[in-house]
């Protein structure tokens, strides 16, 4: 299995930029088997990231108005289909 | 009774027998439940690409042709990842003297090696790339994304003759992943074992039924019996969606302490707590989620911080086989598993179980 790092290929949404939206997020836990869920609100600032081929794209949120207890940081990454824009749905 | 209830758009779609699919860690229950005649799912999230491949070469090698499914956690949402130093000097003097407490309260043992934990550079985009290129490859029947939409790789997948599935904890999502052209729509419950949806099994079923259209449904949170197998179609599901189920199983590679400790546990042993990982999740009851719960304890950290905190109280428990302190992600459903069966007996009496449950309704005798 090759080692190279899959291609990231950043990109700009202008039509999403400022706006709202929610994620219905989580991922693994590092470190064990099991997944999680978490939930995400906050304004999407237009940048993405398409990681290989075919694109897997990923948006950036930021000033967080939801989020989980804890969480650190004000910004989110992503996926493109677990985001719900407002306006969009 | 007419046709058999049993025999749904799942069976027809996949070529199975049994409209009940097992989802495990272990190899040997795959294998098992397949040629019982159900369908079974290897959930290799934490595994390498390379792990990957062995391991579906090893499950062709002993069902041959019948279908099975490769589950990956793909992620839905990434933060940006410290480094470890960083991650472990951010949590809470607090928080550490907690761990500490109840390290010497229960005489935790300290791990044998190096926590795995500490060697896990954290499941990002590349890493989760990486796995499910090889199932591409691989041309595995089945691919199940257990939490992130897998929209993405669809058109992929399908050009290579397979079938993808998603599981999804609300509606919403379900609709999105239906419109995107998924299989298999898994719609679970918050009964089940694990990171849950939070809405009940016995809601999200029907909710997500009735906006599915022609795509099968298949209930997850909580099925450990025929009962719940039987209820489930009568919700208008097309087939269940089992884990706790098979854990204590004869073919499972659980410890035997847990597979005890599953047999003797009821719905109330199990609890949904943060404190294993930061996230919400139904494990079986243990010292380490007892004191996390108590007024006494710090509020519970957020991932990965209270991951990093609970390695060393896990490791050392799974190290040196402590039944008093080793548990396992464990759903509801776990108060009907009283024995460790054979899966194939597993899955012979969920089927009988449900027909009988059909009969006493109808009062007409089926056969599967």
């Amino acid at each position: 299995m090759a080692d190279a790092p899959i291609p990231r290929i950043p990109g700009f949404d202008a039509a999403r930029a400022g706006k709202h939206a929610e994620c219905d997020g989580g991922g693994a836990i590092a470190g064990t088997r099991y997944g999680a869920r978490e939930d995400f609100a906050g304004t999407l600032t237009g940048e993405y990231v398409d990681h290989g081929d075919p694109p897997w794209r990923w948006y950036l949120l930021k000033n967080l108005d939801r989020r989980p207890d804890g969480y650190p940081g004000d910004a989110v990454w992503c996926l493109a289909e677990n985001l719900f824009v407002d306006g969009e749905d | 009774m007419g046709r058999n209830p049993l025999h749904t758009k799942l069976c027809d779609m996949l070529g199975i027998d049994f409209p009940i699919i097992a989802f495990t860690h272990c190899k040997d229950v795959v294998a098992a439940v397949v040629n019982a005649g159900g369908f079974a799912v290897l959930g290799e999230a934490m595994h390498t690409a390379d792990d990957i491949a062995a391991d579906i070469k090893w499950i062709r090698s002993r069902v041959g042709d019948k279908p099975f499914g490769i589950d990956l956690v793909l992620p839905a949402s990434a933060p940006d990842a410290d480094d470890l130093a960083t991650l472990l000097s951010k949590i809470p003097d607090e928080h550490k003297k907690f761990a500490a407490y109840i390290k010497e309260k229960y005489n935790v043992p300290d791990p044998k090696g190096a926590q795995a934990l500490h060697q896990w550079g954290g499941l990002n985009q590349d890493i989760a790339r990486k796995q499910l290129d090889v199932i591409l490859e691989e041309r595995v029947p089945v691919f199940v994304s257990g939490l992130g939409s897998p929209a993405f790789m669809l058109k992929a997948a399908h050009e290579r003759g397979m079938k993808v599935f998603g599981l999804i904890g609300k509606a919403r999502q379900a609709k999105r992943e239906i419109e995107a052209g998924v299989d298999v729509i898994i719609a679970q419950g918050y009964d089940a074992a694990g990171h849950t949806g939070p809405i009940g099994t016995f809601s999200i079923v029907p909710e997500v039924v009735a906006l599915a259209g022609d795509t099968p449904v298949v209930a997850a949170g909580g099925v450990t019996t025929g009962r719940h197998l039987a209820a489930s179609i009568c919700l208008g599901a097309a087939g269940v969606w089992t884990g706790t189920l098979w854990l204590a199983s004869r073919e499972s590679d659980n410890d035997m302490i847990i597979k005890e400790k599953l047999v003797a546990a009821t719905a109330d042993d199990t609890v949904y707590s943060k404190s294993v990982s930061g996230f919400a999740m139904r494990v079986l009851k243990c010292p380490w989620t007892e004191e996390w719960a108590t007024n006494a304890a710090p509020r519970v950290l957020n991932s990965p911080y209270q991951m990093l905190l609970s390695s060393d109280y896990i490791q050392g428990a799974n190290d040196h086989r402590r039944a008093d302190l080793m548990f396992e992600a464990a759903g509801q459903g776990v108060s009907f598993i009283d024995s460790m069966k054979p899966a194939k007996q597993i899955v012979n009496d969920m089927v009988e179980e449900a027909l009988s449950v059909f009969e006493e309704i109808t009062g007409e005798s089926a056969d599967a």
